[in-house]
């Protein structure tokens, strides 16, 4: 599914809208990043708590389809910006990452 | 020149997590035991407790003030000072931004301060073992700022470890240097991370119990067994250098 049919089906706000026609083939939860390195996929909508810069170097090296903070948090101005630059997609959701995981689930695998 | 042995990850009484039985008097006793010529003491988010080390020990073993800062990522930075103020005031700074969380003695431990003559001066009501809200990047310039070297802490190592939190060393010249855990051999840390090998890498024992100081430790070769030699020694400076001692067999 397109991201932008995710943005629209859950109820995100793209903050960092570098390719919204990218697709999401599935979903991956993890604050740690070494965890991601090791085990997200290409296409995976990653929904972290993490919001380090590293966030956007590990989005690139794993090839994610984009990057969701839950509950409201908003990443600093470097981490956008460096977002912007290297055209990754940051998505922010009002409910806990909990929630996000489980509205995704349900319309990836519906 | 010669080789020291140094213990710069050593918890007291004052870490919650960490053994009643970590007074002044039992760390330099330990320290004894364990041949160490220089140590550091580092609670989290805390460095009151170095301050009755250092009064007990004299010179031997040399003590360090130092702290083990827990970032806003949940990273675990080792800082390490000379001067007595400069840490506490930084622990001032950092205490005041820990979430108020009222540490259970029952659920986590005690946190008292402990001073030489083994007499309980203080007990710190708000739980140490939390996140500051101050992020990575912050904190270092914090303890640069104040004359510090801050190391991040047993980096391959969940949880706290920069490397196994980050991923990957964030860009620019810090680190210096690095701690592993005390159970990971040096080359398997170094073919598992990248960037791990062209650091200086110490080892500390990350004692919570006395019988655990000095159980992991690092050789420098130093004129002194002091915090700028220590630098000098990071930096490959007059042919000063370090040498990690030898893992743990297994995981405590």
């Amino acid at each position: 599914m397109e991201l932008r049919q995710v943005i629209a089906a859950i109820g995100l706000t793209a903050l960092v809208g570098a390719d919204l026609a990218r697709e999401v083939r599935d979903g991956y939860c993890s604050d740690l990043l070494s965890d991601v390195l090791a085990h997200a996929k290409a296409g995976d909508l990653w929904i972290t708590h993490q919001r380090h810069l590293n966030v956007i170097a590990v989005a690139k090296l794993r090839d994610v389809a984009g990057i969701v903070f839950p509950r409201r948090l908003r990443p600093s101005p470097d981490v956008v910006a460096r977002a912007q630059a290297e055209g990754v997609n940051l998505l922010l959701a009002e409910g806990t990452a909990f929630e996000v995981a489980g509205k995704l689930y349900r319309v990836l695998h519906p | 020149m010669r080789w020291w042995r140094a213990d710069l990850h050593i918890h007291s009484t004052l870490s919650p997590c960490a053994s009643l039985a970590m007074s002044p008097a039992r760390i330099v006793a330990e320290a004894h035991r364990a041949g160490l010529d220089l140590i550091a003491i580092c609670d989290h988010n805390a460095a009151e407790a170095g301050r009755y080390v250092r009064r007990l020990a004299g010179a031997a073993p040399a003590v360090l003030m130092g702290m083990e800062i827990q970032t806003a990522e949940e990273v675990e930075i080792l800082a390490y000072f000379t001067d007595e103020e400069s840490p506490l005031l930084l622990q001032e700074e950092l205490q005041a931004s820990l979430p108020d969380i009222p540490c259970d003695p029952e659920l986590f431990g005690d946190q008292v301060v402990v001073d030489e003559r083994e007499e309980i001066v203080r007990r710190v009501d708000r739980l140490l073992l939390s996140p500051v809200d101050l992020p990575l990047s912050t904190v270092v310039r914090r303890i640069e700022d104040r004359g510090g070297l801050a190391v991040p802490a047993h980096v391959d190592r969940v949880p706290g470890g920069l490397l196994a939190v980050l991923g990957l060393f964030p860009e620019g010249e810090w680190p210096l240097a690095v701690e592993i855990a005390p159970w990971t051999p040096v080359a398997a840390a170094t073919a598992s991370w990248p960037g791990l090998g062209t650091r200086p890498i110490l080892r500390g024992s990350d004692a919570h119990y006395p019988e655990e100081i000095g159980r992991a430790w690092t050789e420098l070769y130093l004129a002194a067994p002091t915090l700028d030699e220590l630098r000098a020694a990071l930096r490959g400076e007059g042919g000063r250098r370090v040498r990690p001692g030898p893992e743990l067999k297994e995981e405590w």
